[in-house]
């Protein structure tokens, strides 16, 4: 079955039945994609990009185009994003500029861009789930009064009404939650980085350009004083090719460092599962599931980790997925290609030692 | 400094079972708690006010229940607690919930800083400090770990935020909202003379909407535009499932094989 666009005419809101924090708005008069794109560092975001990837699908089903949408200060690196986002997907950009949006600052980027929502009318806007957008998405979606959905892992149109469907995994990922604004618009949704690729870049795609050049902003009352950039040593763990992954069942230090020693020899990044950021041997960023991040190694070694949905949810994209694990009823097995029963405090040197042969 | 704490009573996902026939939640018997990433937000709260004295008022939304949450925080320091509980509120989606809690903060009024918990463990979304600030049209930083400094005078507070690579030190007019880090303080524990004062002096008060008076399109199922449309099985990921189960260095020996096999051995 096929949309057929005329649907979005149809749907109309009683505007008495709404709250009256609500400004009334008929879903009809709403269309196209928005791709909002995070600038960093004078560059486009990788995660922005990303979300090109799902919002091409949906476009397709809604018949409608990709309008990827900029804000900033600086002319010269919002025209190269503009070209960036292009030539990965978007059939146009929307650049909102003025001098005084040259440094981020939440409430106000999400301000000025819900303004412009308001006066454009997408049906949809998908922001990347980046640390900045989880601080921004949520500010729009709710100053426009809008649905949103976080952390999507899939999006899915219903072809009889036009609602695009959002999936998330709710918590412990076992099973997938579709979730749906039928007389709202926008429609809103966020995947976290690394969810979806980046599409394939094209240089000879073309599309319009246009410059929204503001006469006046929000006040900014959130002032970024200083930037320290902390030189990373490793690659992040999304990078990495190969990830020795620690959960419960090594959360000693000595058995942490064994892990940290067959990492060092196979020259692989050391991540985690959630109990090994609680227990505090890794950061944050180098958790791996639902509730950190999707990985995609080629090899993927987890130790002493019982692999609950929580966390094999992040390593669905991986390649080969080792199991290491004392507990031959682990749901972890289930999810590896090759798994060993055994204690990590044995197993481990023997590895360690075999890889070394190896070298 | 005039606080105001969000927290979240949350089912302790650690002890939550899935039936593995429908894969739905297990309930029964599964404890609350505090959300733990609310508890750094709580510490950091605390912090404040030991420095720059104030009061710290937790506020949730949920039902009577939640009101053990409260007196958890009460327990570790926070002076007082307000649950916003009734029958109207319930089914909320993130923007009905923040519109109340939005609401609650109003009425307590003359607020400095809203602080909330990065996210929580049973749903993750880490909407509502966001949306707290919309409705409240304050502004938000998400992520915060580390106090920098409070201008007293000039109603400013600078904190310290850690990005993946990055350093960034905010400056925010007041009011404003914040999040804190998970895993950014290490929480206080809970002093049974604070948890007992709490039940003798009874600080926490219920609010129900006969208080609050909020319009019923406001709130509820009413008051959220997302509604959950189906429910569906997580695919599973096709993988091999081979197990070896024996003699370790046998086991080490075969996996080795079974990598140089796939071409995974690095180099």
């Amino acid at each position: 079955m096929s949309f057929d666009p005329s649907a979005r005419k149809k749907k109309k809101v009683d505007c008495g039945k709404l709250c009256p924090e609500w400004e009334c708005r008929q879903p009809g008069e709403f269309e196209g994609i928005w791709v909002i794109g995070e600038i960093e560092d004078g560059q486009i975001h990788e995660a922005s990009l990303q979300m090109l990837t799902p919002a091409r699908n949906i476009a397709e089903k809604l018949q409608t185009w990709i309008e990827g949408v900029l804000i900033g200060g600086d002319k010269e690196a919002l025209e190269k994003a503009a070209k960036e986002v292009i030539y990965h997907g978007a059939d146009k950009v929307r650049i909102i500029y003025h001098p005084d949006l040259k440094v981020y600052s939440a409430d106000q980027y999400a301000l000025v861009l819900s303004e412009e929502a308001k006066r454009v009318k997408p049906e949809v806007i998908f922001v990347a789930a980046t640390l900045r957008g989880r601080e921004f998405g949520p500010y729009i979606a709710n100053t426009l009064r809008a649905g949103i959905t976080a952390d999507c892992t899939n999006f899915d149109v219903d072809m009889k009404t036009g609602d695009v469907v959002m999936i998330r995994p709710p918590f412990g990922a076992i099973m997938l939650a579709h979730i749906k604004t039928p007389t709202r618009r926008p429609q809103m949704g966020t995947a976290r980085p690394n969810v979806f690729p980046i599409p394939e870049r094209d240089e000879s795609r073309t599309g319009e350009i246009t410059w929204i050049e503001l006469e006046s902003i929000p006040q900014r009352r959130a002032f970024l004083e200083e930037v320290t950039i902390i030189p990373q040593t490793e690659l992040p763990i999304e990078k990495a090719d190969y990830l020795v992954s620690g959960g419960r069942g090594v959360a000693t230090k000595e058995l942490w460092s064994l892990l940290e020693e067959l990492a060092k020899e196979m020259g692989a990044v050391v991540a985690g599962s959630r109990k090994a950021v609680d227990m505090g041997f890794i950061p944050h960023e180098k958790q791996v599931g639902q509730t950190g991040k999707t990985v995609k190694p080629k090899l993927y070694i987890a130790v002493g980790i019982s692999g609950a949905a929580q966390h094999t949810f992040g390593i669905r994209e991986a390649g080969i997925v080792v199991a290491i694990n004392k507990d031959p009823e682990a749901p972890i097995f289930k999810a590896s290609d090759y798994g060993i029963v055994g204690d990590a405090k044995e197993v481990l040197p023997l590895l360690i030692e075999e890889i070394k042969k190896l070298k | 400094m005039k606080i105001v704490l969000g927290i979240k009573w949350v089912p302790n996902t650690q002890a939550v079972r899935f039936d593995p026939k429908t894969g739905t939640l297990i309930r029964e018997g599964v404890p609350s708690i505090v959300n733990p990433h609310d508890l750094d937000a709580t510490e950091f709260a605390l912090q404040l006010k030991d420095k720059f004295g104030g009061r710290i008022t937790a506020v949730s939304m949920a039902p009577p229940a939640a009101i053990m949450g409260l007196q958890h925080v009460i327990g570790m320091g926070v002076d007082d607690g307000i649950l916003a509980s009734d029958r109207a509120f319930a089914g909320a989606d993130t923007l009905a919930t923040s519109y109340v809690l939005a609401k609650v903060i109003e009425k307590i009024g003359g607020v400095d800083l809203v602080v909330f918990g990065q996210e929580t463990i049973d749903s993750s979304t880490a909407h509502i400090g966001a949306q707290v600030a919309s409705w409240l049209k304050l502004p938000y930083v998400y992520y915060v770990e580390k106090l920098v400094n409070y201008d007293e005078k000039k109603k400013e507070i600078a904190f310290l935020r850690k990005l993946e690579d990055r350093e960034e030190v905010y400056r925010i007019k007041l009011p404003a909202v914040i999040s804190v880090a998970m895993h950014s303080q290490k929480p206080r524990p809970v002093r049974m003379s604070y948890k007992i004062m709490a039940k003798l002096e009874n600080p926490i008060q219920i609010w129900t909407n006969k208080e609050m008076g909020l319009d019923p399109r406001c709130i509820g199922l009413k008051g959220s535009p997302t509604i959950v449309g189906g429910i569906t099985w997580t695919p599973e990921v096709p993988r091999k499932k081979e197990v070896f189960q024996g003699d370790p260095k046998e086991a080490v020996k075969w996996l080795i094989d079974k990598l140089k096999e796939e071409g995974v051995i690095p180099f």
